[in-house]
């Protein structure tokens, strides 16, 4: 019998290894590699350990540079605003579709965006964003609105890809509600209602508290993506003042693959963790095991 | 008729209001979402001097559908379409494969430590791409890899999520099923083909979807690496660079049919296994850009 226990753990690991070879290779190694990069002046091109060692200099330098402190300010609004605005959205359409006809039907048509590519989003964005000539600003002008310089004028354009990233991403998010929505049960509802509670009351008093483990899931999934955004910048923000729209990871991504300073670029990605770690922490320890480690539990 | 004097002594006027204010809210949302894949198209089938106009034309006075043979003239779009497909495809099975091992052994094979490392594959999922681009860029590098369709598969592989939704599924198989089989003299081996991979095929189908869907749009990782290897170009990095190449010239009008090629198979792809799809959506609660 403890033969086979031990042929059976020796089998365990077996059946994993695949995986944690590539975890050692792809997930043991970068971090490590990063952070020993990280303090260090490499180009790539001499090996990491015949660099020069810089010690905290990379992440004094970032922290004092003005570009890099702007970007931190950019991405942070960025993640913000998108997130709420849209989980806030889509909550709010995930609600009426709930209740409405075809739901099948208007679920296809938010979903739509999820499953193009960025890279033409921000394509096509770019084109209906022109400022004679776009679609946005001629429908705009119907009602009397002077042209908007989306692309261009640096007080606007963060907002302008921010729009996009919202319109983006609320079918993936209404689709999570929609499911967590169907799961509460209608007796409350009805209870409710003999009780006298009007719409906005149960709206906030049954639906909010009864999904807000799905609520804080998309929060913290959200943010750790909003905060590693570059796709979409990337793609729209060329025309743009850097400084009005640079992100963090167009930061690293430039200081790497632009510049060649590979060790900088590794710190600022360090940064970059830790920022997310601290903020997926802080929604998850906020609302104890309601989000991401409820759901990855759930059926512990 | 009937029907709706019946609704109206059922519902009061107050409620009439909110259906239609909540479906007017719907169709302008809509609205919103179609305009730009109705302008898509539509400039795709301008000329030149149709896109530029102003005020902006909304429709083509005669569709150019020339537009679309003069693509594969101008990039080999059909090579971007064979990478794409290979490494999205091979990335998903390399996802599928390890994935479905790992997780029938962390939901059933009883380890020493099996706990610690499970926390570890979902903690992968926290960290940021960015401290592992250039550690994989060097890796490759010294691999020899860079011109090479392994520097685009390989990274992708693993995925911490896909573990973990295997395991989830694997969990609610019933132990009795496998005790059974082993009796009857089934190794693991055996039974992980016989009894495990059969049970699995819906989380397997899911997570080929969303794997397919998220590797065949990706863009960073393939611009980073295809950046000196044109002939590994990828559909998202190629037409991406056709949309900085003609911006500037008489043949921005191409973009938009070029963008058409690159956006019509995943909504295809997406009607086709929408259901798998949504499932796995659901499920993973990741998406957005």
């Amino acid at each position: 019998m403890r033969r086979d226990m031990r042929l059976r753990a020796l089998s365990g690991y077996g059946f994993i290894s695949p995986a944690l070879i590539f975890y050692v290779f792809f997930f043991g190694f970068p971090v490590i590699f990063s952070f020993a990069a990280s303090f260090r002046r490499w180009n790539m091109l001499v090996p990491l350990f015949d660099a020069r060692f810089l010690g905290w200099d990379n992440f004094e330098f970032l922290l004092q540079n003005e570009m890099f402190l702007r970007s931190l300010l950019n991405t942070s609004l960025y993640a913000v605003i998108t997130v709420c605005a849209s989980l806030a959205i889509s909550l709010f359409l995930a609600v009426l579709i709930n209740s409405a006809r075809f739901p099948v039907l208007w679920r296809f048509l938010f979903f739509t965006p999820v499953v193009t590519p960025s890279v033409a989003i921000g394509t096509i964005w770019n084109y209906l964003y022109r400022p004679n000539n776009g679609l946005l600003n001629q429908i705009l002008g119907w009602f009397g609105i002077r042209p908007v310089y989306w692309l261009t004028d640096g007080n606007v354009v963060l907002f302008s890809v921010m729009l996009v990233a919202i319109w983006a991403g609320i079918g993936g998010s209404m689709l999570i509600f929609t499911a967590a929505l169907k799961n509460i049960p209608n007796d409350y509802y009805d209870a409710a209602k003999i009780d006298g509670a009007g719409i906005f009351r149960r709206f906030f008093s049954i639906t909010i508290p009864l999904i807000q483990p799905t609520l804080l899931f998309l929060m913290a999934t959200g943010m750790i993506g909003a905060w590693q955004v570059f796709d979409l910048p990337f793609i729209m923000g060329r025309n743009a003042p850097a400084m009005s729209i640079m992100t963090v990871s167009w930061y690293i991504y430039e200081t790497a693959f632009g510049s060649m300073r590979m060790g900088r670029a590794s710190a600022g990605a360090f940064l970059l963790f830790i920022i997310i770690f601290v903020i997926t922490l802080l929604i998850l320890r906020a609302f104890r095991k309601g989000g991401y480690e409820g759901f990855a539990e759930k059926e512990t | 008729m009937k029907v709706l004097r019946k609704k109206r002594r059922k519902y009061p006027v107050s409620r009439v209001i909110v259906t239609i204010a909540k479906y007017s809210i719907l169709c302008i949302g809509a609205f919103c979402m179609i305009l730009p894949f109705f302008w898509l198209f539509s400039a795709s089938l301008m000329t030149s001097q149709e896109l530029i106009a102003d005020p902006p034309r909304w429709i083509p006075e005669s569709p150019q559908w020339k537009n679309y043979m003069e693509i594969p003239r101008r990039i080999p779009i059909l090579r971007y379409y064979g990478n794409s497909l290979l490494i999205a495809g091979l990335g998903t099975f390399g996802v599928l494969f390890t994935g479905s091992l790992a997780g029938f052994a962390f939901a059933k094979i009883p380890f020493p430590g099996r706990k610690i490392l499970f926390r570890f594959v979902l903690s992968t999922m926290m960290f940021p791409v960015f401290i592992f681009l250039i550690p994989v860029f060097y890796l490759m590098k010294n691999l020899g890899w860079l011109d090479n369709h392994l520097s685009l598969i390989i990274p992708f592989a693993v995925s911490g999520y896909g573990i973990f939704l295997i395991r989830q599924f694997v969990m609610t198989i019933p132990d009795a099923l496998m005790d059974s089989a082993r009796i009857d003299g089934a190794g693991l081996w055996k039974i992980y083909l016989r009894i495990i991979l059969p049970m699995i095929k819906p989380a397997l189908a899911t997570l080929g979807t969303l794997t397919f869907i998220g590797q065949w749009n990706s863009f960073l990782w393939p611009m980073i690496v295809t950046s000196n290897a044109q002939h590994l170009m990828t559909l998202p990095v190629g037409v991406s660079r056709l949309t900085l190449a003609f911006s500037t010239t008489e043949t921005q009008h191409l973009v938009m049919a070029a963008l058409v090629y690159q956006v019509i198979p995943m909504v295809i792809v997406f009607l086709y296994l929408q259901k798998n799809y949504v499932k796995g959506f659901v499920m993973s609660g990741f998406g957005g850009i």
